[in-house]
């Protein structure tokens, strides 16, 4: 084995043990998916699931969609299969649903990576299906269990970054030690997402001022006025007139620009490199933002970093939360460090000592060292939880 | 009693615990006294600012002093003009003209 340059010693991180996948890109792990084609075949993908110990992907759709909505959906099963952390894909449908699952077979085969299909229907019924189901996912598991780890570069390492749940820790402390991991994780060469753009207006002239060029910081700046008159259409008030809220007022946030600051400084300082969307790869290392503009729960956003390549997530929380992702460990802090102690149990990263007087780069510099060792392995609460949710986002002004 | 500067340059910090009058705060290598009580998660000026003064928090400037504002004082919207809107308009603008350049 390699010697791993610097590793947990709060030096350089060049490389890492990851798995190479046929496609040239990086995983961390060797997940096995269950997808469900549609909602009829939802239980017995969680059956087959529950009794493998492979993830299962369910969801409310499938069927009776209008097209362009379903292909939100296609595009959701179909990124999820093809993560880097996804080492092979069984897909569980009815028979007579929408969702082409020949198609999306295909597609996943031609990656390279094993897949294979059970119909309800064709099986004569869910219990046959659920056997048949079982005993290719356990030939799955097997063959994902005989993979090795090898020295991978640090580029091939790509994280999410993302808040929920939060309180006035979160801005101020668990985020401050994201946006330092973040700057930390871009100069070793890898790659950091954030996305929660609906939070953007109010610092787009800081994350503009970010963009590696022109082009790039007109995106921002168009994005934050798109996002400025879908607000004023949906709600009649201008995002000034409604922030910072009463409630953001009594917990400290003067301003707007202090609360989107809050948001952003999980990109840390680092060179914005331009915007992807829903189900797009970044094009190069660096740190991107994912214009995804779902409402809805914390995991949509999560999803959305999955559907772009991401092998992980670190997620700050100030009043916690236990959520997890299908494809991805999801790394969880807090900045609060009485949450910590009393959820030690859902969360693992303690970014509370910076209000106690820590550093928050060398607090940062801990945290880039955790999240190394979760890519080579190391479990995070939300994998041992069992805390595999996969929500696919739902955009209202792109179906 | 601690209270966290985010960057270098910020020019107020926040009180990591309810803070009474008269307590002396920590905010890195910079100490203050409290010159009245400021509440867990809220700002304390850690120098003396000017009226129109920007207000530093996050390395960036996140609104303007309404009046002067001695360092140890409590600092929100009391003693702060938000100034979002023009900041954000005014670099939107520019940076359109700037195309070409």
């Amino acid at each position: 084995m390699p010697e791993i340059t610097g590793r947990g010693r709060g030096i350089d991180v060049k490389e890492f043990m990851g798995y190479k996948r046929a496609d040239g890109r990086i995983g961390i792990r060797n997940y096995v998916l269950v997808l469900s084609m549609v909602h009829c075949s939802n239980t017995v993908a969680q059956r087959i699931a529950f009794r493998t110990g492979a993830h299962a992907v369910v969801h409310d759709f499938g069927c009776v969609e209008f097209e362009d909505r379903h292909a939100r959906t296609r595009l959701g099963l179909l990124k999820a299969a093809l993560n880097p952390n996804v080492y092979g894909v069984l897909l569980v449908g009815l028979g007579c649903e929408q969702t082409d699952a020949a198609s999306l077979l295909q597609e996943i085969r031609q990656t390279g990576k094993p897949v294979y299909y059970v119909g309800i229907q064709e099986e004569g019924g869910s219990k046959t299906a659920e056997e048949k189901g079982c005993r290719i996912v356990e030939h799955l598991v097997e063959e994902a269990n005989d993979q090795k780890r090898e020295a991978v570069p640090l580029s091939g390492l790509v994280v999410g970054v993302q808040c929920g749940g939060s309180d006035w820790t979160t801005g101020l402390a668990g985020n401050s030690t994201i946006g330092a991991m973040t700057d930390r994780i871009v100069a070793d060469g890898g790659s950091v997402i954030m996305s929660e753009v609906p939070g953007f207006p109010g610092s787009e002239h800081i994350v503009a001022e970010r963009a590696v060029n022109y082009e790039v910081g007109l995106q921002v700046i168009d994005m934050c006025d798109d996002l400025r008159k879908e607000f004023l259409e949906a709600h009649g008030q201008t995002i000034e007139e409604v922030n910072p809220t009463p409630g953001n007022k009594a917990g400290g946030i003067t301003t707007l620009v202090e609360k989107s600051m809050g948001n952003i400084k999980k990109m840390g300082v680092s060179p914005v490199q331009g915007l992807i969307y829903a189900g797009e790869d970044i094009p190069h290392p660096g740190l991107w933002v994912l214009d995804l503009r779902a409402d809805g729960p914390d995991s949509n956003s999560t999803t959305g970093f999955a559907m772009s390549g991401a092998v992980m997530t670190v997620f700050s929380t100030g009043r916690g939360t236990p959520m997890g992702n299908a494809v991805m460990p999801v790394l969880k802090l807090t900045g609060n460090p009485g949450r910590y102690e009393k959820l030690a149990g859902i969360l693992d990263f303690n970014a509370g000592v910076v209000l106690e007087g820590a550093d928050i780069k060398k607090t940062a510099e801990t945290l880039y060292e955790m999240v190394i060792e979760v890519a080579e392995g190391k479990e995070t609460k939300s994998e041992q939880n069992g805390d595999f949710e996969y929500t696919i986002p739902r955009e209202n002004s792109r179906k | 009693m601690k209270a966290l500067r985010v960057e270098e340059n910020d020019n107020v910090a926040v009180v990591a615990e309810d803070t009474a009058g008269g307590t002396r705060v920590e905010a890195g290598d910079m100490i203050v006294t409290a010159r009245e009580a400021i509440g867990a998660g809220h700002k304390i000026a850690l120098e003396d600012i000017g009226k129109d003064g920007m207000i530093y928090k996050y390395g960036v400037p996140i609104g303007k002093a309404a009046c002067d504002i001695r360092a140890g004082e409590f600092v929100h919207t009391h003693n702060v003009v938000d100034i979002t809107e023009e900041l954000c308009r005014a670099y939107a603008r520019d940076y359109r003209e700037r195309k070409g350049n």
